[in-house]
C-alpha cells in the first residue's frame, strides 16, 4: 500500500484566550486557540504547510499527480481553492484538482481518496491537505473553541516514512453540528451529552475497531492513537472504550490551538511523527458528521534520514505565539465592522 | 526654445480651501487676474491657443476631462484648447505645450491655465489617491501596491536618505520651517502661520519617517500665464519674462526598476535638457521653485536639479544657504509645503512666482536678483516618474 | 475610481508574475523586472527571457504607512526587498508587532496571504514575513 512520503504543517502565531470569548455571553470555556492574521486563511495556511510537506518529502512539484484539500471553511461554494494552491505550489496543469467539504471528516476523506488513486496506479504521489479556519459567530461555542490550522501530507509508493497498512470507514446518518447555506456560523452542539455518545465516541469505535478486524492487528500494537479532538474529553472517553490506555493518546490540542475541524487529527499525526521511531505502529481514527474513517499506519526508517528536511516541528509552533484580545479577533472575523460613514 | 517665448502676464487666486469656489470660478478668476495683468493691455481674442491643466479629472471631487470645459469657461468656442495631464508637473508640462505652440511658430499669443479642487473630498481621501492607487488602476497588481496611499513613496526615499546620506528627521523639519516662514510673508499662500521642529516632529506620523507636517497640504487653486512669441512681447509688457529653456525628464514608474532611493531621475533628466536648452547652468540661477510635496523630496529636489552635490542639501540647508537671504534662495513663495499643492495648479502658480521674483515685485519676500534667471520644478505622476523644469530669464 | 475585480483578464493575466513569480531579464544589460514584457525599460533591448524570481531577500528600504485606505489596519510596514539572484520586489511585511523592529538589511522571506476581496472573491500575493536567525 502507499504511505506518507513527506509533511508540513502551519500554525499562525496569534492565540485568543477561549475564556475571553465565551464569558462576555455568559459561557465557559477554558485554554486557548490558534487564529488566524488578518491576511491569512486557508489558502494561505495550506500553501506554506504544503510547501513545507512537498520540500521534506524530497519530491518535484511537477510529480504531484494530484491535489486534494479536505475543509469546512472555504470561502467559495463554487469555486475550488485547489488551484489556487497549484500556482503558488507551482503544479502542473495536469494535476487533478480534488476539493472535499462537507464535514471535519473531509480531510481523511481525502486521504482516502488519495491512496484509491495511487493504488490504482491513476496518480504516482498526491498531497493531502487538511486546513481549517472554521465560521463562528458571537456567542457559539464555535467561537471560543475553533482553531486554525493546516497539515499536509505528500502521499506515494517511493520514500515512505510511515506506510498506511490498513482503512476502515463506519458511517450513519447523525447530526451533531452543522452549518447551513443560510448560515455563517457552525451550529453549537445540538445536546452534548448525546452527540458525545452516538456521534464522536460510537463513530471513532466502530472505525477503529473495524479497521483492526480487517488488517488483524489488536490495540496493543499501537504505540501511538491520534484521534480526532474537538475538545480535551472526547479522545479519552474512545480510548476507553477501545480499552486503550490513554498513554497511547497523542498530546491534547483543543485547549492549546482549539479543535482544529478537518485538520484536528493530522496536526496530531504530525506531531507524532516528528518523534516517532521506526516499527512504531499508529492509530490515526478522524470523525466529522456522523462519518469516522480509521487508519493504521507503520513508520518506516526513512523518516530519520528526512528528519534535516522537516519543515518546522509542531513543538516550534507551539512556542511562536502572541496573544490578541477579543475585540482584535472580532475585527478579523468580520463579526464587528466599521460602519463606512 | 531660447529666444523664441515670454511671458507676458501671470495671474493666480489664492491657494487655500475654496469649500465656497467651484472648478469653473477659479478657474475664471486666475483666467481674469491674468489677463488684467498685462501691463499695456490684451484683448481676450488676441489669444489663439489654449492648454488647460487639470490633474484629476474628476477622481477626487470636481474635475474637467477635456479643453472644451475650458472653452466654456473662458467663454471662448474660437480656439483649439488641449487638456494637459502628467501628473504633478501638469502645471509645468501645460506651460511646457503652451510654450511650444508659440516656439513652433503656429500661434503668435497663447494661454496655459491650471485648476484644481481637491477639497470637495475630505482631507484623508484625496490624501491617499494623490499618493497612490489600489494596483489595478495603475496596471500593477495589488499585492506589489497595497499599503501605499500619500507620502508612503516619498517615505521609502526618506528612509534611504538618512541611511545612506545622514539627513536626519531634524533636517526634514527644518524644510518645514523655512517654508512655512516664507509662506508668511506671500498673500498666495494656503497656510500663513510658523512652525518649528518641535512642532513638525511632534505631528501625528502619516508614513514614518515623514510626519503630518511634513506633508504639503490638500489645497484648492488656479493660475494662469499668457504666453507669446519674444519679439512681440514688448508691444504688451515692459517686462517680459523670457523662457529659456522648457524640459520634461522621466523615470521608472515601478520602483522595483528603480536605480536607487537617494535621487529621483527623472528631476535630473527634465533639469540636465532645460539647462541645456537654456544654455545656463545650475550655478547662475538666483533662486528656485521646487516641487516640495513633502520636505524630504525638497532636499533630494535642490540635489538632483544640481543646485548642489548629492548628499550635501542637508548641510547647507541648516547653514541658511536656501533662505530667502541665503545664496541660492529655494521657495521663497513658501513652497508646495506652505503655498499649497494644487495638483494642475501648482507648476503654474509657480512660474507666476519665478515671474515676480525676476520683476521684483515679490515684495517681503523679495530675493536678491543678479543673474535675472530664475527655476520652476515639479516631479511626480505614478511612482515619481515624471518631472517637468522650466528655466526663466529677464534677458533674452 | 474602479475595484479591482478578480475574475477580469487583468488579473488572469497576472497569475504567472503573482504566483509563480515569473518576470523576464534582459539578456543585454541584465535588468529583471515585471510584469513579463517585450521591451526592456532600462536599455530598450528586445532581448528578454523570462526569469523566475526568488522568495527571498533582504529589505533595501522601507517606510511605516498609519493612513491607509480602506481595508488595511495600521501601522502597515511597506519595504522594497533586494531578491535573492538579482531583482527588487515591492511589498508589505506581515506579521510585524513593532514597526521598529523592521530594519534595512533584515532577511525577509514570501508568504502567501490574502491582499483583497472583491465581490466574495479573494485576491492572494506574496507579502514578506522577517526571517529570524539562527
Amino acid at each position: 500500500m502507499a504511505g506518507i512520503v513527506g509533511y508540513g504543517i502551519y500554525v499562525p502565531r496569534y492565540r485568543l484566550k477561549q475564556a475571553d470569548a465565551a464569558m462576555p455571553w455568559a459561557n465557559w470555556a477554558s485554554g486557548e486557540k490558534a487564529v488566524c492574521g488578518a491576511d491569512e486563511d486557508i489558502i494561505t495556511m495550506a500553501a506554506e504547510a504544503s510547501d513545507k510537506a512537498i520540500k521534506h518529502a524530497g519530491v518535484a512539484p511537477a510529480q504531484i499527480g494530484s491535489i486534494y484539500i479536505g475543509t469546512t471553511s472555504s470561502p467559495y461554494i463554487e469555486q475550488y481553492i485547489t488551484p489556487i494552491l497549484a500556482e503558488t505550489l507551482e503544479l502542473a496543469s495536469e494535476a487533478t484538482m480534488i476539493d472535499y467539504s462537507g464535514s471535519v471528516n473531509s480531510t481523511a476523506n481525502a486521504l482516502l481518496g488519495c491512496l484509491d488513486a495511487i493504488e490504482s496506479g491513476r496518480t504516482k504521489y498526491g498531497i493531502v491537505i487538511g486546513t481549517e479556519d472554521r465560521a463562528t459567530a458571537p456567542g457559539t461555542e464555535g467561537e471560543a473553541s475553533f482553531g486554525a490550522a493546516a497539515a499536509a501530507f505528500v502521499i506515494g509508493k517511493d520514500g515512505i516514512i510511515a506506510d498506511i497498512e490498513g482503512v476502515y470507514t463506519y458511517s450513519t446518518l447523525f447530526i451533531d453540528r452543522w452549518r447551513a447555506t443560510k448560515d455563517t456560523w457552525v451550529s453549537n452542539y445540538f445536546d452534548y451529552r448525546f452527540d458525545r455518545e452516538f456521534g464522536y465516541e460510537k463513530h471513532v469505535v466502530a472505525a477503529s475497531k473495524g479497521l483492526m478486524g480487517k488488517i488483524g492487528i489488536k490495540t496493543e500494537d499501537f504505540r501511538y492513537a491520534v484521534f480526532q479532538q474537538p475538545d480535551e474529553r472526547l479522545p479519552g472517553l474512545a480510548a476507553r472504550a477501545l480499552g486503550i490506555s490513554s498513554e497511547l493518546l497523542a498530546p491534547g490540542m483543543a485547549s492549546i490551538l482549539g479543535d482544529l475541524g478537518s485538520c484536528s487529527a493530522f496536526i496530531s499525526l504530525a506531531g507524532v511523527l516528528d518523534t516517532a521511531k521506526a516499527g512504531e505502529r499508529i492509530l490515526l481514527t478522524s470523525y466529522g458528521s456522523g462519518s469516522s474513517n480509521a487508519f493504521s499506519m507503520i513508520v518506516r526508517d526513512q523518516i530519520e534520514q528526512k528528519k534535516k528536511n522537516l519543515g518546522v516541528p509542531l513543538e516550534r509552533y507551539l512556542e511562536q505565539k502572541e496573544y490578541i484580545d477579543y475585540v482584535s479577533y472580532l475585527k478579523i472575523t468580520k463579526a464587528l465592522k466599521r460602519a463606512p460613514y | 526654445m531660447r529666444g523664441k517665448v515670454a511671458i507676458i502676464g501671470v495671474g493666480m487666486i489664492p491657494f487655500g480651501e475654496h469649500f465656497q469656489k467651484s472648478l469653473e470660478d477659479m478657474a475664471a478668476e486666475a483666467y481674469i487676474t491674468c489677463l488684467e495683468s498685462v501691463d499695456k493691455g490684451i484683448a481676450p481674442k488676441e489669444i489663439k491657443a489654449a492648454w488647460f491643466g487639470q490633474w484629476s479629472g474628476g477622481t477626487i471631487g470636481q474635475g474637467a476631462q477635456a479643453g472644451s470645459s475650458l472653452a466654456s469657461i473662458i467663454g471662448n468656442m474660437e480656439i483649439p484648447i488641449t487638456r494637459v495631464e502628467n501628473g504633478c508637473p501638469t502645471g509645468a508640462d501645460t506651460f511646457r505645450n503652451a510654450c511650444l505652440g508659440v516656439a513652433s511658430g503656429v500661434y503668435d499669443v497663447v494661454l496655459a491655465l491650471g485648476v484644481e479642487k481637491m477639497r470637495d473630498k475630505p482631507g484623508s481621501e484625496s490624501l491617499i489617491a494623490a499618493g497612490g492607487g489600489t494596483g489595478a488602476i495603475m496596471g500593477q497588481h495589488p499585492s506589489w501596491m497595497m499599503g501605499h496611499g500619500g507620502p508612503s513613496l516619498q517615505a521609502f526615499y526618506a528612509t534611504r536618505q538618512m541611511y545612506e546620506l545622514g539627513f536626519t528627521m531634524e533636517d526634514f523639519a527644518k524644510v518645514a520651517v523655512k517654508n512655512h516662514h516664507n509662506g508668511t510673508f506671500c498673500p498666495y499662500a494656503h497656510y500663513r502661520f510658523e512652525v518649528t521642529v518641535e512642532r513638525v516632529l511632534n505631528s501625528p506620523l502619516v508614513c514614518w519617517p515623514l510626519h503630518l507636517l511634513d506633508c504639503c497640504p490638500q489645497t484648492d487653486g488656479a493660475a494662469a500665464a499668457i504666453v507669446c512669441r519674444a519679439d512681440l512681447a514688448k508691444k504688451y509688457t515692459d517686462k517680459p519674462i523670457y523662457v529659456l529653456g522648457s524640459n520634461v525628464g522621466h523615470d521608472h514608474a515601478n520602483y522595483w526598476d528603480k536605480h536607487n532611493f537617494i535621487e529621483m531621475l527623472a528631476t535630473v533628466r527634465a533639469a540636465r535638457g532645460a539647462f541645456e536648452m537654456a544654455a545656463v547652468k545650475p550655478e547662475d540661477l538666483d533662486f528656485a521653485e521646487v516641487h516640495d510635496c513633502f520636505t524630504n523630496t525638497e532636499l533630494m529636489n535642490i540635489e538632483d536639479i544640481g543646485i548642489c552635490r548629492k548628499g550635501e542639501a542637508a548641510k547647507l540647508l541648516n547653514e541658511g544657504e536656501f533662505d530667502t537671504k541665503g545664496r541660492i534662495p529655494v521657495n521663497p513663495s513658501g513652497g508646495l509645503k506652505a503655498h499649497g499643492h494644487p495638483i494642475a495648479a501648482t507648476g503654474i502658480g509657480q512660474i507666476c512666482e519665478v515671474v515676480w521674483q525676476l520683476r521684483e515685485e515679490a515684495d517681503k519676500r523679495q530675493v536678491k536678483i543678479k543673474s535675472g534667471i530664475g527655476l520652476q520644478h515639479n516631479v511626480g505622476g505614478p511612482g515619481f516618474g515624471v518631472s517637468g523644469v522650466n528655466i526663466l530669464s529677464r534677458s533674452l | 475610481m474602479s475595484s479591482p475585480a478578480p475574475a477580469s483578464p487583468l488579473f488572469w493575466r497576472f497569475n504567472p508574475e503573482v504566483y509563480r513569480l515569473i518576470g523576464v531579464r534582459c539578456k543585454d544589460c541584465g535588468h529583471i523586472t515585471y510584469p513579463r514584457r517585450k521591451i526592456c525599460p532600462i536599455c530598450g533591448s528586445l532581448n528578454l527571457e523570462e526569469h523566475k524570481l526568488s522568495r527571498r531577500g533582504t529589505v533595501q528600504t522601507y517606510a511605516i504607512n498609519w493612513v491607509l485606505p480602506p481595508g488595511l489596519e495600521p501601522p502597515v510596514p511597506v519595504v522594497i526587498v533586494d531578491l535573492e539572484g538579482g531583482g527588487k520586489y515591492q511589498g508589505i511585511i506581515t506579521e510585524v508587532t513593532n514597526p521598529e523592529d523592521v530594519k534595512i538589511g533584515d532577511k525577509v522571506e514570501m508568504v502567501l496571504r490574502k491582499v483583497v476581496t472583491d465581490r466574495g472573491l479573494n485576491i492572494y500575493g506574496y507579502k514578506f514575513r522577517l526571517v529570524e536567525e539562527g
